[in-house]
């Protein structure tokens, strides 16, 4: 800094101790918590500040007697399908819209932006709807046409399609990645890019497919998998959609399957220990990301400039 | 060579945040964009699957539910009948749907600010470049990665009345805390948890703000006899402005939705309802009371609401600065 300040060096120092504990104070208190065995928790009553031995014991409980397993595979593969959608589906679309010359550029970026205006929670109750059954749009195409009444007329028989995508990876998956945040980020770096370079692969020989595949895919690998990570942790902390497209333990991701533990536990005094030793196993792989990964996904995103 | 490809730095106006804001009120000037290729088919294959996704996910849902506001739909369908504005007189002569209103204007109001106020400390701190910013910077952010919902399994324990952190001032003054009778008691919980939660994104937001203020304006404040306090208030702070105005606006729309995966671990609504925020309610009245039509008109109100919000924010944001 410029000079020597002792009064505010001081105060950002006990301002940046205190904020890291308020951060690390739930995850400790979880870690100390799920180190204790279910009896030692009843005797002390209540929260302890000193390590048990028994955090190996609780996660065996978890990794052997639970259903967290199985939906913290869910919760991954749902994950990686958010992401990857998410990040495919706009760097095509972006593609499209920077580099190519069309009257329905700004319509259609305005109806992607649109969609991060209005979180997926807000309209939940109708998005179940459309993914228990998928084929209700055709089915309005079909009656709207008059080829409904029509095969009726004809076959004595009325289309009426039905596929629900309730319970399956895809059909937990694709609602959440309909937010297109993606869009701005990548656009702003294929504008950032040098105004000539299509220009140049063209003189090259190159058609637009070839120049997208490689020279705008290598270049755009850093916000690609910085997004990728985002959404990532994204598709794994979302909780109402799952909640509701995911009726069984089977199909659950593992969030909503400790939620479940935590609200079916009925004894007088929970097995507080056991759901410490759940939440901790259901967010370690995110946590651990966001931890080493950080500075891709920071500088990616181009939310920092350092 | 990085200098070759990257000609354009990411100036502060054409983050993506930014653009966000440009895009949606188009009065700021618009950033030229390549447009060289041509060719009808290529492009369609390209827009294509996004235009699929958003709208059979998002749109269709988002006209579904303004489509069933005006009809009687019967759960397990039993078909459905037209009913105009009934459901709208319904839902807003119920006082249930006012205090559920009121509790989350409250706690978009409380929330956002203080998560906001604390981001804004915490990065003033860290900026400072002291010994030990690096890790606490990384994990400040950890809460970005933890679920709403199993942080709130954790801190319902935590302030559990007689096995949490309060149980010894439970034990001098009995009753003095307990989130499990209390309604403010409660509705305090899930703000902590909230704030606990939306601290990450907000801090990313300002401390790469503050990072970008130049160092001659800090060194010309200095040289002009402002000290360190001073700066903060002169300088810093009117610069942050549009970084501040964005996490408010995030902030607000956020608060609404997310406050969901705490609500449904900490409290599920209750004591009393005191918990009860509209999105709440329109999941359990949807999903618990089968009230199709009454969820799905709750719905189209809060979407016009958020809309109006957000649109309200933008026109606001006229005054706000982009120019350094």
């Amino acid at each position: 800094m410029i000079e020597r300040s002792n009064s505010i060096q001081r105060v950002a120092a006990f301002v940046m101790v205190i904020g890291t504990i308020f951060i690390l104070a739930p995850l400790v208190i979880a870690f100390l918590t799920a180190s204790r065995s279910y009896e030692e928790f009843v005797q002390a009553g209540g929260i302890e500040f000193s390590v048990g031995s028994h955090f190996v014991a609780n996660i065996r409980e978890i990794l052997f007697e639970t259903e967290l397993p199985r939906q913290l595979i869910n919760s991954f593969v749902i994950s990686l399908l958010v992401a990857f959608i998410k990040c495919s589906f706009a760097f095509l679309a972006t593609f499209a819209l920077v580099f190519y010359q069309s009257r329905l550029n700004t319509l259609i970026f305005a109806l992607t932006i649109a969609t991060v205006m209005l979180p997926l929670e807000l309209i939940v109750i109708t998005t179940y709807q459309v993914v228990a059954n998928v084929a209700m749009p055709l089915n309005w195409l079909l009656s709207i046409l008059g080829i409904a009444n029509l095969s009726e007329w004809i076959f004595g028989w009325r289309p009426e399609f039905q596929l629900s995508l309730l319970d399956t990876y895809i059909g937990v998956a694709a609602p959440i990645a309909t937010s297109c945040t993606s869009v701005f980020i990548y656009r702003q770096f294929f504008l950032s890019l040098p105004q000539d370079l299509p220009k140049a692969a063209t003189m090259d020989g190159a058609g637009p497919i070839r120049f997208m595949i490689d020279i705008l895919l290598p270049l755009s690998w850093t916000p690609l998998v910085a997004t990728f990570m985002f959404w990532f942790i994204g598709g794994w902390t979302s909780y109402l959609w799952p909640l509701v497209a995911a009726s069984t333990p089977d199909a659950q991701p593992a969030i909503v399957g400790l939620a479940k533990m935590a609200n079916a536990d009925d004894e007088t005094i929970p097995n507080v220990p056991l759901l410490m030793a759940g939440a901790l196993f259901v967010s370690f792989i995110p946590v651990l990301l966001i931890a080493f990964m950080q500075r891709q996904i920071v500088q990616g995103l181009n939310l920092s400039e350092k | 060579m990085q200098a070759l490809l990257y000609p354009k730095t990411y100036s502060f106006r054409r983050r993506p945040e930014n653009i966000l804001a440009a895009c949606l009120l188009p009065r700021r000037e618009s950033v030229v964009a390549q447009n060289f290729y041509k060719g009808r088919w290529s492009y369609t294959a390209f827009v294509a699957p996004i235009l699929l996704l958003i709208g059979m996910f998002f749109y269709i849902p988002v006209f579904l539910s303004f489509f069933w506001s005006f009809f009687l739909e019967r759960p397990f369908g039993g078909g459905s009948e037209f009913v105009g504005f009934q459901n709208y007189a319904r839902i807003l002569g119920d006082p249930e749907f006012w205090s559920a209103m009121r509790r989350t204007l409250l706690f978009m109001v409380i929330a956002p600010g203080l998560a906001i106020g604390v981001s804004l400390v915490l990065a003033l701190a860290v900026n400072r470049g002291l010994r030990g910013s690096h890790a606490a910077r990384n994990i400040i952010i950890w809460p970005k990665a933890v679920a709403g919902a199993s942080i709130g399994v954790v801190f319902v324990f935590i302030f559990d009345p007689f096995l949490g952190v309060f149980q010894s001032i439970n034990a001098i003054f009995p009753g003095l805390w307990n989130p499990r009778v209390d309604g403010t008691d409660a509705f305090i919980t899930i703000v902590i948890a909230q704030i606990w939660n939306g601290i990450p994104f907000n801090f990313i937001i300002l401390l790469s703000g503050l990072q970008t203020i130049p160092d001659t304006l800090t060194k010309a404040a200095a040289m002009d006899g402002a000290g360190p306090w001073r700066r903060i208030v002169d300088i810093e702070l009117p610069l942050l402005t549009p970084q501040l105005f964005l996490t408010f606006v995030l902030e607000f729309v956020g608060t609404i939705v997310e406050a969901f995966g705490l609500i449904d671990t900490m409290t599920q609504g209750g004591p009393g309802g005191a918990t009860n925020l509209l999105i709440y309610k329109i999941y359990s009245d949807g999903f618990k009371a089968y009230d199709l039509s009454g969820a799905a008109t709750q719905t189209a109100i809060l979407t016009i609401f958020v809309t109006v919000m957000v649109l309200l924010q933008f026109r606001l944001e006229k005054h706000v600065k982009y120019e350094r």
